[in-house]
């Protein structure tokens, strides 16, 4: 049959169940035991084995077909969760998530399915021999459990030859300052290799908390008896019991650290019920329908306020009647198509907490991951632009922001280390804010990196507060971290960031506390096709300036302009700022400001600074359908696009954040 | 016979769109031209852009890009005047207007009137052109549109190529 027409609707359904599975899975991790996560897996991967077989997608049906098979056998309890077959589901997904890609593009004949596939069969072929040994196993390592990114270390040190060494330690009864004693044991253990847990914890045996028993999870190229006898030697020491565990025969740590990363919050598992249930009758429409729509609705309100300037100029009572009903369809029309374009930032959020476990596990750290405001909605094309900037800010937190576990207790600080995701909407933007309570920014760091690089010069630095030193971070070429890693850094990290984000019309800010953490903030418009502008009058030409930009407008008398360093300044809010000549910016002839005594000025804020725009006159406040200059003019800095206004004349929007 | 020849007259012809810039004059595909617009709503100059852009106009509701080719070819420029014109093309998905000084007619021309460009036609770079119709008593320079309305660089690119 002709599938091509069924290939869209396909690929969207594959995307959705896709992020089902990545959420379910994540959800799954935590809480292993949870009948209906392991059904709703279940069943995505099952429709998607399905629909793949129906469109002749062998690959993706083959893939989807052994995933089938291990989750039965885990639904009929035959097989139990752990971090390896955790593991090898999300690189089955992976691997799927490869495959729609390939089907996108026509090549999924290309993709390498059989490592994957092997992997998976692994399990449901071990499936008899792993029940037997199940009882024993878990007698066996009943006390000491492990993080994944635990394990991925010791099936590293494996290849590196060292051997995990569980040790039961049991000291004399009589022993006394048993913490002590318990702590020097640990510290002379970790010259013959390296500790990678121990019940109970390395604090709460130093703090006492224990009986006289203690297991110490050790990597160690030392066989298990050299080990034995050397603790055995030791004072206060009763006996020791040994055993070298294989790094397959691991048990994955359920409760606590990463496992933990989402109970809190739960976002995986409310959104992937929440997936499961939103099933309102909804209609895919393509995003250029959307576009078109919003130019025509643009279109209306311009030829509207073209009609309310005819209109008035009749004088006529009935029409002018009419055309203020219009003017209310208009607007509500307006509101609802922009309504149309908004969705969920849940469709951004929902991918981090997959990220975050990577992250955590590539860094050894215990991060949670607590998402609020997952339900404000952003326009379509903004959400699209917001992943990228999202994606770096996160990265840096849990890469330079959150400390290594042992940094955490030893600093008195809480385990996991915890990232917030947060939006809202405030007024006409929504905030997303990444918090962490890491180990903040180092302003003497971001100095001497800032001097290093030659990004200012020692007298610029000594003129900054620092607010100013922290803003250093957004300048190209700067990055803090003393190693370049591959989550974050390379040198071109937040300056992208601060790029990316303004070209969306947005701001970031950041703050910091040492020890404390690091909080970004970014402000972005609801939507980017319509916006406030106020517009203004230079010589015979108007322009719309964006209303985000505007800090207020001032009226300057020609006698509080003062001349410094050849340029003009003037006092605002008890700080000198420069005064620009809005026309030597754009080379427009003909402005009228330079002879007025009374000046007005547009202050702009560009993060830090303020600058103050001269133009001849304020026009009005209006809200504007930005169009785009198209690719001949479209990257001229300090002109974002230009608009069309009641009278058809065109007015050009200004990026005067250029400027600075 | 006849019909053979018949049918390839028909193939041999193509019509262009004629246009003034001073007193030369130029050609265009008519395939290639959208409408043809009188200017008489005025040109939003655009600070910083190209020198051979000269603005921007309102062509019901979308925004297009003016190019005064005589400033693109480096020709004198003349006053605007009252028969001046804006020629709308369409070039790859864009809209650009070229200004003209008076457009003159639909033409049709056998193709075999048709010459590659010398190297410079009527002070015109040949990298600009897509040839040079001669009729009877009238030399007509056909314009390469993708490559005269093309950003500048990229001719530049090709010239420090070929260096």
């Amino acid at each position: 049959m002709d599938v091509s027409q069924y290939l869209n609707v396909f690929m969207d359904e594959c995307q959705e169940h896709l992020q089902s599975l990545n959420q379910s899975l994540l959800a799954l991790e935590q809480d292993p035991d949870n009948m209906e996560i392991l059904n709703q897996i279940f069943r995505a991967a099952h429709t998607l084995k399905g629909a793949s077989a129906t469109m002749g997608f062998n690959k993706m049906s083959n893939v989807t077909h052994a995933m089938e098979d291990v989750l039965s056998l885990l639904r009929q309890n035959e097989l139990k969760v752990n971090a390896e077959l955790i593991n090898t589901l999300f690189e089955a997904l992976d691997l799927l998530e490869v495959l729609a890609q390939g089907i996108a593009e026509g090549r999924e004949e290309d993709i390498e399915i059989a490592g994957v596939l092997q992997n998976l069969q692994k399990f449901t072929t071990q499936e008899v021999t792993a029940k037997q040994d199940q009882s024993a196993e878990r007698r066996r390592n009943l006390q000491l459990r492990y993080l994944p990114a635990e394990i991925e270390r010791i099936k590293e040190a494996a290849n590196e030859g060292l051997n995990l060494n569980h040790l039961h330690v049991y000291l004399q009864e009589e022993c006394l300052l048993k913490g002590a004693r318990a702590f020097m044991i640990l510290r002379e253990l970790e010259a013959h290799g390296e500790i990678v847990r121990t019940i109970p914890t390395a604090k709460e045996l130093e703090d006492e908390r224990f009986d006289t028993d203690f297991i110490v999870g050790i990597l160690s190229k030392k066989p298990l008896e050299f080990l034995v006898r050397f603790l055995e030697k030791m004072l206060d020491v009763a006996r020791v019991e040994g055993e070298v565990v294989g790094p397959d025969d691991l048990l994955v740590e359920r409760r606590g650290g990463v496992a933990k990363a989402t109970t809190d919050t739960s976002p995986p598992k409310a959104t992937s019920t929440k997936a499961l249930s939103n099933v309102s009758p909804t209609v895919r429409v393509d995003i250029r329908k959307l576009d078109d729509l919003m130019n025509l609705v643009g279109e209306l309100v311009i030829t509207r306020s073209r009609l309310e300037q005819l209109s008035s100029e009749q004088g006529d009572h009935a029409l002018a009647e009419t055309v203020e009903q219009l003017t209310r369809l208009t607007m509500d029309l307006r509101d609802q198509v922009l309504k149309t374009r908004m969705v969920p930032v849940d469709n951004v959020f929902s991918r981090f907490p997959r990220l975050v476990r990577d992250l955590a596990r590539e860094t050894g750290k215990e991060v949670q991951l607590q998402i609020s405001g997952a339900e404000t909605e952003l326009d379509r094309t903004v959400i699209d632009e917001i992943v990228d900037p999202l994606v770096h800010i996160i990265r840096n937190s849990i890469d330079h922001g959150i400390e290594p576990p042992e940094v955490r207790t030893a600093a008195g600080k809480s385990l996991p280390g915890v990232v917030e995701l947060k939006a809202y909407q405030a007024g006409n933007n929504v905030v997303i804010e990444v918090i962490d309570d890491g180990a903040g920014v180092n302003l003497e760091k971001v100095r001497a990196r800032a001097l290093e690089r030659g990004i200012v010069t020692p007298e610029d630095l000594e003129d900054m507060d620092d607010e100013e030193v922290m803003n250093l971070i957004f300048l190209p070429g700067f990055s803090t971290s003393d190693q370049v890693t591959d989550i974050s850094g390379r040198g071109v990290g937040m300056d992208v960031v601060k790029t990316q984000i303004s070209n969306l019309g947005g701001v970031v800010e950041m703050t910091s506390e040492a020890g404390k953490g690091t909080k970004f903030t970014i402000r972005l418009p609801l939507t980017l096709a319509i916006i406030q502008t106020l517009i203004v009058q230079l010589g015979d030409e108007v322009f719309a300036i964006p209303s985000t930009l505007i800090d207020q407008t001032i009226s300057v008398a020609k006698k509080d302009i003062k001349i410094l360093r050849n340029r003009e300044v003037t006092l605002y809010r008890g700080e000198l700022i420069p005064l620009v000549r809005l026309q030597d910016y754009l080379g427009v002839d003909r402005a009228k400001n330079a002879n007025l005594e009374e000046l007005d000025v547009v202050v702009i804020s560009t993060g830090e600074r303020r600058i103050g725009f001269v133009v001849d006159t304020l026009v009005r406040q209006q809200d504007v359908v930005i169009k785009s200059l198209g690719s001949y003019l479209g990257n001229i800095p300090g002109i974002a696009g230009a608009t069309i206004l009641g009278d058809g004349k065109i007015a050009l929007i200004l990026d005067l954040r250029s400027v600075a | 016979m006849k019909d053979r020849q018949g049918k390839e007259r028909q193939e041999e012809t193509t019509q262009i769109i004629v246009f003034k810039l001073g007193e030369e004059e130029f050609g265009v595909d008519i395939l290639q031209v959208r409408e043809i617009e009188k200017l008489d709503q005025g040109i939003t100059r655009v600070p910083k852009a190209p020198p051979f852009v000269e603005g921007v106009i309102n062509l019901r509701g979308e925004i297009i890009p003016i190019v005064d080719l005589r400033v693109r070819f480096g020709l004198t420029v003349p006053e605007l005047g009252l028969d001046s014109r804006v020629i709308i093309v369409e070039v790859g998905e864009a809209l650009v207007g070229m200004l003209v000084d008076a457009v003159v007619e639909v033409l049709r021309i056998p193709v075999s009137a048709i010459e590659p460009p010398p190297p410079i036609t009527k002070g015109v770079d040949s990298y600009y052109l897509a040839g040079v119709a001669k009729l009877e008593d009238r030399l007509i320079v056909l314009l390469n549109l993708e490559r005269t309305l093309s950003p500048e660089e990229e001719k530049e690119l090709r010239e420090a190529e070929l260096e």
